[in-house]
């Protein structure tokens, strides 16, 4: 059973302001469910041509108080290493980051996720951004705890996605 | 003119309710010491400013938005412009100074002279574009129209190359950061 979307879209919603990304499978269901509230909700999504201008765009928000959440997937960490060193780190600005984890073993047939996949912690800690797993039992523990340590340092933090945890 | 004329210039249209994303290297430098502070300086992340700026236009509706951004960076980040072509936030200005360089890293030459920008710019749909040389006799009229019409809009100017030696920008990040988001209350 995967995260209930109502309740996951709901924290979203009340947490930040502004969301911006490039999509993953792995987001497919929570996706279409952000685009049916469109309208209905407050937040502002804005589909990205890259993962560092998703970045930027959440810095945009960032840089004028409001609360800006990225989502990519892990082969968009390889795109955002400026966007975060002279950036977001550069300039102690808070976003919280979504990454679908690929390239486990249920990717076996993707070879694509493969090295990605093998390097994605020591990448993370390289760029010294804290993560989380997000579990479908505990997410809104691990949502608090990153957004805790988001708001105290004025730093980007990230929740890492697996299969089945926000789409079928 | 000059990177910097231009620059100069936009004193006479820049009041409180305006917000200016610079595109690192000169430019931020020249915004820094030319125009009303604090903006957002960019000092990295090339490509981004016009990124940075769309966030703060859809965040902030009635802000009005100027990214100031060399063709260098304008290339590196150049789905940006479609994304922003997309979402056409109303409070956005988007000013190209393009001097066909990297001119901060020694004027190695860029691509940008390859766009017929009159008919890239055409092409997204927008109300509010124009390329042009930037020049004495030309750069009011297209600065009125650019800032004065309300709505998202597009200028492109060539420039000449060439700058006068200011010093580097004397905030950290950190502190272009914390000036500017005082501006939020
Ligand atoms: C990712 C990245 N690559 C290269 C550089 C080095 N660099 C700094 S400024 C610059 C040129 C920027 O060109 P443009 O936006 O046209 O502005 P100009 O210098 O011409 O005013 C370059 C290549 C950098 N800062 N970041």
């Amino acid at each position: 059973m995967m995260i209930n979307l109502y309740e996951f879209t709901g924290f979203i919603e009340e947490n930040f302001d502004l969301v911006s990304g490039v999509p993953c499978s792995y987001f497919k269901d929570f996706l279409s469910y952000l685009t049916n509230q469109e309208g209905v909700s407050q937040l502002k999504h804005l589909i990205a041509t890259r993962e560092d201008e998703a970045i930027a765009i959440a810095t945009g928000a960032a840089l004028s108080k409001k609360r800006a959440l990225v989502y990519m997937q892990n082969s968009g960490v390889g795109n955002i290493g400026d966007a975060l060193t002279s950036l977001v780190q550069l300039y102690k600005l808070p976003m919280m980051i979504l990454i679908s984890y690929r390239g486990l073993i249920e990717d076996i047939d993707f070879p694509e996720h493969s090295i990605m996949g093998e390097i994605n912690n020591s990448l993370l800690e390289s760029l010294n951004l804290r993560y989380w797993d997000l579990e479908i039992e505990n997410w809104q523990k691990n949502m608090k705890n990153a957004l805790t340590e988001m708001k105290d340092q004025s730093l980007p933090v990230v929740l890492m996605v697996k299969q089945g945890v926000l789409s079928q | 003119m000059k990177g910097y004329e231009v620059i100069l210039k936009l004193q006479e249209y820049l009041g409180e309710n305006d917000l200016i994303v610079s595109s690192n290297g000169n430019i931020s430098r020249e915004v820094y010491h030319y125009l009303p502070k604090p903006q957002v300086y960019l000092r990295g992340s090339m490509g981004l400013p016009v990124g940075v700026g769309l966030g703060l236009a859809v965040m902030n509706p009635e802000k009005r938005i100027t990214v100031i951004t060399g063709d260098g960076n304008l290339l590196m980040g150049f789905g940006s412009v479609v994304t922003v072509a997309y979402y056409k936030p109303n409070n956005l200005k988007i000013l190209i100074l393009d001097n066909s360089q990297y001119f901060t890293t020694g004027g190695q030459q860029t691509v940008s002279s390859a766009i017929n920008y009159s008919k890239f710019l055409d092409s997204l749909n927008i109300m509010n574009f124009q390329s042009l040389e930037a020049s004495p006799s030309t750069v009011n009229d297209s600065l009125d129209n650019f800032f004065n019409t309300k709505g998202l809009a597009i200028l492109h100017y060539t420039i000449e190359e060439g700058k006068k030696e200011l010093s580097n920008i004397p905030w950290h990040p950190t502190k272009i950061a914390d000036k500017f988001l005082h501006r939020f209350g």
